[in-house]
């Protein structure tokens, strides 16, 4: 059965890969971790086939964990109450693992980044895997670079499983870790090689190829990208495009009222009156022409250095995520210039 | 196709705790009154729909088992013993991961359906002040209605598993119910998007009408009269069924039950997957019952439930297929153990009393219709009281088919006695004969003297001055004892009527009589 992992770069259509794979013959599961992510599927399929169709099913990450794997073995003895989402409290780290409060709150509901922990603990992984075989012939698993902690042991045991299985995602653009705890896979992210060698140890093969260019940004963005951040990114998009950093605080506002260009800020950008997001937190999105990235105040300091690259590592992989939403013009500018857009 | 496999009760209605399980295609529970064949029926419906308002109109008090409530006050009220009412049907594996999991009560992997009806927790506080208060007030108020499939996901009538529909012919007259009938058939003959095509023509011709026909004697009015388009006159509320144009609810009670469901039954093109009848018999005649067989048996594609008193209907249809339920204990026993010639052998054999014969816990069989005479009246003379007061049922079973029946009874524990005749030899037809048919809860009762070959050669020697007076008249060519021989049964009606009180009893009918009573 294949196995594939598929390193996609920013842009490069991974969305649009998983679609072309998709048919109406045989059963497919799919797991994405952004509800952005979840959101262009489901239009993407309906497109596609012009409804959604039975033998196809979508789930986020934990909707996947919890009602899939979760409760049709546990259900009825845990009584769940749905998940946590906040990180466990501290006092819940020393507290043995077969005392309930370490995984679940007192109101029973179960937190989300011990959901795995739990399954692994409770040997429910290989009933997983033979119920997803029971259900499913194909199964796509995106966003792969955001599966941190347990989860990703959760991941790694999917390789056993008797099907096609593709995991795809872009290692650059790891911004967060669905499950952090304590040190577990604490370092999985630390370099490109190991990573990847955690996937090919266990046999899975891996295409650096398929999705090695980007369809969304333009020459002058991917050359901005692989120069600035040090992530080499290629592209098909010739057309004429800049990339500039701005100062001049009259073109600042002249960007910052514009409502078509949306100002993507290192954190907290709803605290900024105009048309705005995070870094990381537009993954997914593809509907931006151009982008404004603001640099905060350490950004900037290494920009004008020439050492953005050196920025630490989820920073420059947010920064990474941001300046790649562009499909048109990218400008940078800094922080500073947007205080009186505050609120 | 969607099968259930098992199902299990617990404390619902007379089931403390219930397990059966189930057969692929058909499924006749047969039991007393009282013995809890339509609350299977019952069960499974409701655990099919999905239905909460359906629950809520039975009642919860109405579900729940009495002596489970009963127990919890015997225990002392304590909350956390407060009773669970569960039910589960299994399925096979039916593809959809929505239904299937660990969440049962067996714990086992499966596909499959349940309704937990618990106290609810949000209410636990009432609960306990309810507790508190003096006397028996048990908080059915505060229990949770919860559908769930055992992937633990809750589900209701709209996105319901299964299509399935209940007939109880006991209801023909209840207009709701053959409202609801008719829109399960006409759902299952016609799919949703079809059903939307009809309902928007429907509509359509509606307004036509209104446009057309209504337009002129609308012209110049104030106000308009018009057709009512709205939930309460739409297709589904205005459609029926009909049978060569006379509508269904105008047809004659057994007509109208026949047609229910035999159109239920119909394999060309509806989708329901299972099919409860409830006393299908009802209402119906010898000839219509034999017809409602054929069309049960003629289907193959959907799984069939039945709860009946009818010898006719289990017989035809197969003693293998019964789920005998009675009405002392709350187990079941299937009747599918029975080997395939004796099952043939009932399905072929007269309609006789096989629901009756393994329902008893005490049978007396006799060969035919003058031992079946008399044997009430040797019966009450020996013991003083009625055999059916003593749960004691007489059958005839016409001619030498006993060992059929006591294949039957094998592993049903019922007792026994045979009375037959020697045939000139005991040694080879009585001994030899069922040397395999021992059994401490058996007994074969014939005269061990091979002269009395027969019932009337022992009858007449035993009370020759009896017989000589009452047949002797008139007696030409035959003597006594060959007229009794050539007019068994109606020998047998005079003794009953005029000499009851003075015949002798032969000796292994005694014998026979006393075993069956101790």
């Amino acid at each position: 059965m294949d196995k594939r992992l598929i390193l996609a770069v920013a842009g490069s259509g991974k969305t649009t890969h998983i679609l072309n794979q998709l048919d109406e013959d045989k059963r497919h599961l799919i797991v994405t971790y952004t509800r952005e992510n979840i959101r262009n599927l489901k239009s993407g399929i309906e497109k596609k086939f012009n409804c959604f169709p039975e033998n196809i099913k979508l789930y986020s990450f934990f909707e996947f964990l919890y009602s899939f794997c979760y409760k049709p073995f546990l259900g009825k003895i845990d009584k769940p109450n749905g998940l946590y989402w906040d990180f466990p409290p501290k006092f819940t780290r020393n507290m043995p693992e077969h005392v309930p409060l370490h995984f679940f709150t007192k109101d029973r509901r179960i937190y989300h980044n011990r959901l795995s922990k739990y399954l692994i603990r409770k040997e429910l992984l290989d009933r997983i895997n033979t119920r997803i075989e029971k259900y499913f012939d194909h199964f796509h698993i995106d966003e792969v670079q955001d599966f941190g902690g347990y989860d990703f042991d959760l991941l790694m045991h999917f390789s056993m499983l008797n099907l096609r299985v593709n995991w795809v995602g872009d290692f650059f653009q790891h911004t967060y870790d669905t499950s952090r705890d304590a040190n577990k896979n604490k370092s999985l992210h630390s370099s490109l090689d190991r990573y990847l060698n955690r996937f090919s140890s266990v046999g899975i093969i891996i295409d650096q190829d398929s999705l090695l260019k980007s369809r969304r940004c333009p020459k002058a963005v991917t050359d901005f990208i692989t120069e600035h951040l040090g992530i080499v990114i290629e592209t098909h998009k010739y057309e004429p495009a800049n990339v500039q950093f701005i100062d001049d605080p009259a073109r600042v506002e002249e960007i910052a009222l514009d409502n078509t260009i949306i100002k993507l800020f290192y954190q907290n950008h709803n605290k900024y009156h105009c048309y705005s997001g995070n870094w990381g937190k537009v993954k997914g999105a593809d509907h931006f022409q151009d982008v404004c990235v603001v640099l905060n105040g350490t950004s900037l300091n290494l920009f004008k250095k020439g050492k953005l690259q050196e920025s630490a590592s989820l920073t420059k992989n947010k920064l990474y995520v941001a300046c790649s939403r562009a499909n048109g013009n990218l400008y940078l500018i800094p922080e500073n210039l947007m205080e009186k857009y505050k609120i | 196709m969607k099968i259930i496999n098992r199902v299990i009760l617990q404390n619902f209605k007379r089931f403390e705790s219930f397990d059966t399980p189930l057969n692929q295609t058909l499924n006749i529970f047969i039991g007393d009154n009282e013995s809890g064949k339509s609350s299977i029926l019952e069960a499974i419906d409701i655990a099919l729909s999905g239905s909460r308002s359906k629950v809520e109109t039975i009642g919860i008090s109405n579900l729940l088992n009495k002596n489970a409530v009963r127990a919890f006050f015997d225990a002392g009220k304590h909350y956390a013993q407060l009773p669970k009412m569960i039910i589960e049907v299994y399925l096979n594996d039916t593809g959809n991961s929505d239904l299937n999991g660990d969440n049962n009560l067996l714990g086992i992997n499966s596909d499959g359906l349940s309704l937990i009806c618990e106290p609810n927790i949000q209410f636990s506080k009432d609960i306990k002040t309810v507790l508190e208060q003096d006397g028996e007030n048990f908080p059915y108020e505060f229990y949770s209605i919860s559908f769930k499939t055992f992937d633990d996901r809750s589900y209701s009538g709209f996105n319901k598993y299964f299509n399935h529909v209940l007939l109880d012919n006991s209801q023909i007259n209840n207009e709701y119910a053959t409202k609801s009938y008719v829109k399960k058939l006409f759902h299952g003959n016609a799919d949703v998007a079809s059903r939307s095509v009809f309902e928007n023509q429907y509509r359509g011709l509606k307004k036509h009408f209104q446009h057309d026909i209504l337009g002129e004697l609308n012209d110049g009015l104030p106000y308009q009269f018009a057709i009512k388009s709205n939930s309460k006159s739409n297709l589904e509320t205005d459609i029926t069924i009909t049978e060569e144009d006379i509508e269904i609810e105008n047809r004659g009670k057994g007509r109208q039950c026949f047609i229910k469901t035999d159109f239920a039954l119909d394999k060309s093109k509806i989708a329901l997957d299972t099919v409860l009848l409830e006393e299908p018999e009802n209402h119906l005649s010898h000839n219509y019952t034999l017809q409602l067989i054929d069309s049960i048996k003629a289907t193959g594609d959907k799984q069939v439930f039945i709860a009946t008193h009818s010898n006719m209907i289990a017989a035809r249809l197969g003693l293998k297929e019964c789920i005998m339920l009675n009405s002392s204990g709350t187990n079941s026993i299937r009747l599918n153990d029975i080997d395939e010639t004796s099952s043939r052998f009932f399905m072929k054999a007269p309609d006789n009393n096989v629901l009756q014969f393994v329902m008893s816990p005490k049978v007396i069989l006799v060969e035919g219709d003058a031992e079946f005479i008399l044997m009430e009246s040797f019966f009450q003379r020996i013991i003083g009281v009625e055999p059916h007061q003593l749960n004691i049922h007489i059958i005839s079973v016409g001619g030498k088919t006993f060992k059929r029946y006591l294949d039957l009874a094998r592993n049903l524990n019922i007792r026994i006695a045979v009375i037959t005749d020697n045939d000139g030899t005991y040694d080879k037809n009585i001994d030899h004969n069922y040397r395999e048919y021992i059994s401490p809860n058996w007994l074969i009762s014939a005269d061990q003297n091979d002269d009395r070959y027969t019932f009337e050669v022992s009858l007449y020697h035993d009370n020759e001055d009896i017989c000589d007076e009452l047949f002797g008249p008139g007696r030409t060519k035959l003597t006594v004892l060959e007229y009794m021989l050539q007019n068994k049964a109606e020998c047998a009606f005079r003794l009953l009527e005029e000499k009851a009180e003075e015949l002798v009893i032969p000796e292994y009918i005694q014998k026979a009589i006393a075993w069956i009573s101790a």
